[in-house]
């Protein structure tokens, strides 16, 4: 527990600092939100209207003011108002927030479906035919980009098939569910048999290793089962890098799927960070990335303590 | 639909499954039509946003006094009539008594005045300011007239009032400072939601007093790719869709269900040349690049041919044949030959910046120009840019060349006066000026005789056809898809969309 | 250590596939290609795949399997850069932080955990918009976002080593600081670092495909596998070859660095090795 207290103290270091590295690198980009707005329109501004604006978008000040008067609002739940949609940071972030949860879960969900049964599978099966194909996808499927496999799967089902499942206007799940994983399934699907390549690897890898411990070897011995003794011993302890891996993974994908989400048109996260860049949105990109940084470092704790509580020695220990 | 889809034998139950309920879960909604497109407004205030892809929403929730019709005709809005003194310096409007703003109240002369104080307000940083800078008195003699007083003769100022940029919003709304997060225009749609890169839910103005819309609203789907939307039309989840990729919409036809209306626009594609850097100092080197240039070949290659092209003036009624404008023939040995007389025999090397997906096309225009200018010697290194870098070096005149698509309108001096008058506002981003052009700027704004402008129009343009501070390329189109089922779409060369406005759904 | 490789089945393939994509990048880059990868042809513009052009052309008439050799050397190129930039900016920082500890070793794990909070694509999105796309942008936004992964792999195992007695020996024996760090440390962190430096090569190879595909990257007339790939999408059904030959290039390029990496790390990680025994 001491370690999950120390890094819940390294926190608030941490998020000050990609505060602070946000807050720069936007600035950093040539042109500002006036000139996304306008476009080459914003050549025709009068010095007054331009000073106007400026002010009207918070540009008026040096970075240190813009920065504190950001800051101090966001230690106060404040994260400012969106200049493109005059709407607040929070809500445009809570708005596109589910859609980018559901999709990670769904996709988790789907890759550890395929992957940990095909991973254990494959494992005792070692060396035989089974094993030498799925090695084969697994290794094929990791090695494919995912917006590849996106392109060609709308490509096939529209021109293929003519069918695809519905795009835009995207329904929440608390709407009308099915029509809800009629839009996601793919997207998921994309995400998730890639992912599933990784689970598969990392499982069957596990199994072995733990296959070949002392206290299996003592359990076959005993004259347990093949199958308990791989389900009931075996896999409880090769789930922990298969936790980690997909901790990681998870924390990734709450970012936002960027490409994923711009090929099948889903708002999500990652969308309203790509487009308030390309708006020079400053406080949406800000408060966007925050967010997502936030999130990453629960996970990971969370995925730490887990690895703890998963840990085999303590198992052993006890059994 | 859902007998073909169940027909087909797509492996995977869940998915056919999910897919399959997706299609029976969605039966189409009695009378919304379904939209796409792929580029999201990025604001409400009519006054402020410029980008095209707020404009044609804006346009659909906000009216000016007059408008464009499909043959670019100045038509009625708001103002039901209109009309010049003899000089051209007042114009008076009769506002349409039966005009109502979406929250009831009528539309009176008291709010076009606050609307375009509103824009000439430098607080409130409206680019088109520079458009109406001349005007110096608002009248409003009574409810229905408003006189417009301008500082000398000013005809084109009708063709900018058409802009939705010029739109006429409630003076109340002005004053509790609304405008911008709500949407109260007296146009023919209702703004029901926005959900910012993601839909705009429309629905349509039963008090419209322009007419009457024949569906009930309009769902429209922000998807940003455009091979997303086309499938989409395919599998029917769209009833029309705008398309800006012409590799995109040559495919529509290839489908019996959909229908692609293609409309010339007045934006042109152009290679601007920067005047005040290097060698394109020398008109001679200018004018080498433009007989070096195939426009044909860069339209065929870049557009798949998809275009017309054009010199500077691209509006129907100012339009001249191309074809008798300085070097519009491929002239390799003309090109070399001039490099060689401004002392440029071996070429130069230079870069040409683009903007990444704006237009679609621009990376292959690129491309193509880099190739034929190959050919005299000069050596250009392409810059590809996101957008608003590219706008942002633009506006610096921070560029050697540069590949753009450059809005058009329907009025030469109102499209030009900003870049080829002394005065104009960016002069210095195209960087080259003379004063004959400058002259026939000014005589064509006071001209008030269609023919006798015509003359003056044609004159400037060859003469900077001729000068070359840029190479004039092409024009393309406006492309909308629809399901055949839609009808009645009258599309415009400005790229609007008011044309919805009469379309009718027969399923 | 390539023979040993070379024994090991998955290495065998990864090494072989590996191997041709080198001596296609060495000929894409030296300029050995069946066509000239840049010549436009107005008359063979989107021509199938043919005995002429093995791999079709382009929309500009440009030879597809030409190009695919020269994308195949910048996309190399730029994987090979930022990975090595990412190890050893990785490598310094993780070794000093482990060696010093204290101060420093905080400030650099939390500027790595900053790094590491801040979305992967989105960081090397900003970098290349600060720094306008180019290949050498690509190179430093992926070296930028590999960093953190390098620097923990590396001060883990150095934490662990320097408390080991071999260190203190050399110490007592009068070794210099940066002798024991070089000498001992290393040679303990060769096994894991050189498996990701392999795994790296395949991420990076994803990853500049992923932000040429957004425009981000190698600026045209020249290719790159990830801007192959973004040219052939909106012509994809006019000229599907386009998008399929980049996209398994890309995928088998990518195969090949997983496979070495995994039978690097069979034969190098001694955990895998008692198993595999």
């Amino acid at each position: 527990m001491g370690y999950a207290i120390r890094r819940l103290l390294v926190f608030p270091v941490v998020m000050f600092g990609v505060s602070v590295f946000v807050f720069v690198a936007v600035r950093l980009v040539p042109g500002d939100a006036i000139i996304a707005m306008l476009g080459t329109e914003s050549g025709l501004l009068t010095p007054d209207q331009r000073a106007a604006l400026a002010a009207y978008f918070g540009l008026d000040q040096n970075w240190f003011v813009q920065f504190w008067r950001w800051f101090s609002h966001v230690l106060q739940g404040d994260f400012g108002t969106s200049t493109t949609y005059g709407k607040p940071v929070l809500e445009i972030i809570l708005n596109s927030f589910p859609l980018t949860l559901e999709l990670a879960l769904l996709s988790m969900l789907i890759a550890l479906a395929i992957g940990l049964p095909a991973g254990v599978f494959a494992a005792t099966r070692k060396d035989k035919p089974a094993d030498l194909i799925l090695r084969i996808v697994a290794m094929i499927g990791q090695s494919t980009p995912g917006f590849v496999v996106g392109l060609l799967a709308i490509f096939v089902l529209s021109v293929g098939f003519g069918v695809l499942p519905e795009m835009g206007s995207f329904v929440p799940i608390t709407e009308d569910p099915l029509r809800n994983l009629g839009q996601l399934i793919l997207p998921a699907l994309t995400l998730g048999t890639a992912f599933a390549a990784a689970v598969i690897r990392i499982s069957r890898a596990a199994m072995l290793d733990i296959l070949s411990e002392d206290y299996v070897r003592t359990a076959r011995s005993k004259g347990l089962s093949d199958r308990k003794v791989i389900w009931r011993h075996a896999l409880p302890n090769a789930l922990i890098p298969v936790v980690t891996l997909s901790g990681v993974e998870f924390g990734y994908l709450l970012g936002g799927a960027v490409l994923i989400e711009q090929i099948f048109a889903l708002p999500g996260l990652g969308r309203v960070v790509l487009d308030a860049i390309q708006q020079r949105d400053y406080a949406l990109v800000q408060g966007s990335v925050l967010f997502v940084a936030f999130n990453f470092m629960v996970v990971n704790l969370l995925v730490d303590l887990a690895y703890s509580a998963l840990d085999p020695r303590i198992r052993l220990d006890k059994g | 639909m859902t007998a073909k889809l169940f027909s087909t034998t797509l492996a995977g139950a869940g998915l056919a499954f999910a897919m399959g309920t997706t299609m029976l879960a969605t039966p189409a909604m009695a009378e919304t039509l379904k939209m796409a497109w792929s580029q999201d407004a990025t604001g409400l205030d009519p006054h402020k946003q410029t980008a095209f892809s707020s404009l044609r929403l804006l346009e659909l929730l906000y009216e000016p006094l007059v408008r464009l019709d499909a043959n670019l005709e100045v038509t009625p809005a708001i103002a039901a009539s209109w009309e010049f003194n003899d000089d051209a310096t007042q114009i008076t409007f009769h506002l349409d008594p039966d005009a109502r703003f979406q929250n009831g109240a009528a539309v009176t002369s008291a709010d076009v005045k606050a609307s375009f104080e509103r824009i000439l307000n430098e607080e409130t940083g409206a680019a088109a300011r520079a458009n109406f800078a001349s005007i110096t008195g608002i009248d409003t003699p009574d409810a229905e007239t408003v006189v417009f007083t301008m500082d000398g003769p000013n005809v084109p100022i009708l063709s900018a009032m058409t802009s939705a940029n010029a739109s006429v919003v409630p003076a109340a709304e002005i004053e509790a400072g609304t405008i911008g997060t709500e949407a109260v225009g007296s146009g023919p749609f209702v703004l029901a939601e926005w959900v910012p890169n993601s839909k705009v839910t429309l629905t349509t103005n039963p008090d419209w007093a322009g007419g009457t819309v024949s569906y009930d609203g309009i769902d429209i789907n922000v998807l940003p790719d455009e091979t997303a939307i086309l499938a989409a039309l395919r599998s029917g989840q769209v009833d029309f869709a705008l398309l800006n990729d012409p590799l995109i919409a040559t495919l529509v036809p290839n489908e019996a269900s959909l229908t692609l209306n293609k409309e010339p626009v007045l934006a042109y594609h152009v290679l601007q040349l920067n005047p005040a850097r290097g060698a394109m100092a020398e008109l001679g080197v200018r004018q080498a690049i433009s007989c070096a240039v195939d426009r044909q070949e860069v339209l065929d290659t870049a557009l798949l041919g998809e275009g017309r092209v054009t010199g500077p003036l691209t509006m129907p009624a100012y339009r001249t044949d191309p074809s008798a404008l300085f070097c519009y023939e491929r002239d390799v040995e003309k090109a070399k030959a001039l490099m060689a007389e401004t002392g440029y025999a071996d070429g130069f090397s230079a870069t040409v910046m683009a903007a990444t997906g704006e237009p679609p096309t621009a990376a292959a225009e690129a491309q193509v120009l880099q190739s034929q200018l190959a050919e005299i010697g000069i050596d250009l290194t392409i810059e590809m840019m996101e957008l608003n870098v590219y706008v942002d070096a633009w506006l610096k005149g921070d560029f050697d060349m540069a590949v753009a698509l450059n809005g058009g309108r329907d009025d030469p001096y109102t499209m030009y006066n900003r870049y080829w008058t002394k005065a104009g506002n960016l002069q210095h981003v195209a960087n080259y000026i003379d004063d004959e052009l400058d002259s026939l700027m000014l005589e064509g704004r006071v001209e008030t005789d269609l023919a006798k402008r015509k003359e003056i129009f044609a004159q400037f343009e060859q003469h900077l056809a001729e000068a070359s501070p840029w190479v004039w390329l092409y024009t393309g189109y406006n492309y909308t898809a629809q399901q055949n089922y839609i009808s009645g779409f009258a599309p415009n060369a400005m790229g609007s969309l008011f044309g919805l406005t009469s379309v009718s759904i027969d399923k | 250590m390539l023979r040993t490789i070379f024994k090991h089945p998955s290495g065998r393939i990864g090494l072989t596939i590996i191997g041709i994509f080198v001596l296609a990048a060495l000929l894409g880059k030296l300029g050995i290609t069946p066509h000239d990868p840049l010549m436009q042809d107005r008359l063979a513009r989107l021509q199938g795949p043919s005995a002429q052009h093995l791999f079709g052309t382009d929309l500009f008439g440009r030879d597809v399997f030409s190009r695919l050799m020269m994308g195949i050397g910048q996309s190399f190129v730029v994987a090979f850069f930022s990975v090595a930039a990412a190890s050893l900016f990785g490598t310094v920082l993780g070794l000093t932080a482990a060696w010093f500890g204290g101060f420093w070793d905080g400030t650099v794990m939390r500027l790595m955990d900053v790094l590491l909070a801040f979305p992967a694509i989105l960081l090397a999105l900003l970098i290349i918009a600060i720094f306008g796309p180019s290949g050498w942008t690509s190179v430093l936004a992926i070296a930028i976002v590999y960093t953190p992964i390098f620097t923990r792999v590396v001060r883990g195992p150095a934490l662990s080593l320097k408390t080991r007695d071999f260190v203190d020996a050399a110490r007592t024996f009068g070794s210099g600081r940066g002798y024991i760090m070089t000498r001992h440390l290393m040679l303990n962190l060769v096994a894991p670092l050189s498996v990701q430096i392999t795994l790296a090569l395949a991420w990076a190879l994803l990853t500049e495909a992923g932000l040429s595909f957004l425009g981000l990257g190698t600026q045209p007339p020249y290719a790159s596998l990830g801007l192959m790939l973004a040219d052939a999408r909106n012509l994809m059904e006019m000229a599907p070859w386009l998008l399929f030959f980049p996209a398994a290039t890309v995928m088998f390029a990518v195969l090949g660095f997983n496979l070495l990496g995994d039978a690097m790390r069979d034969i190098l990680d001694p955990k895998t090795r008692r198993a595999l025994g």
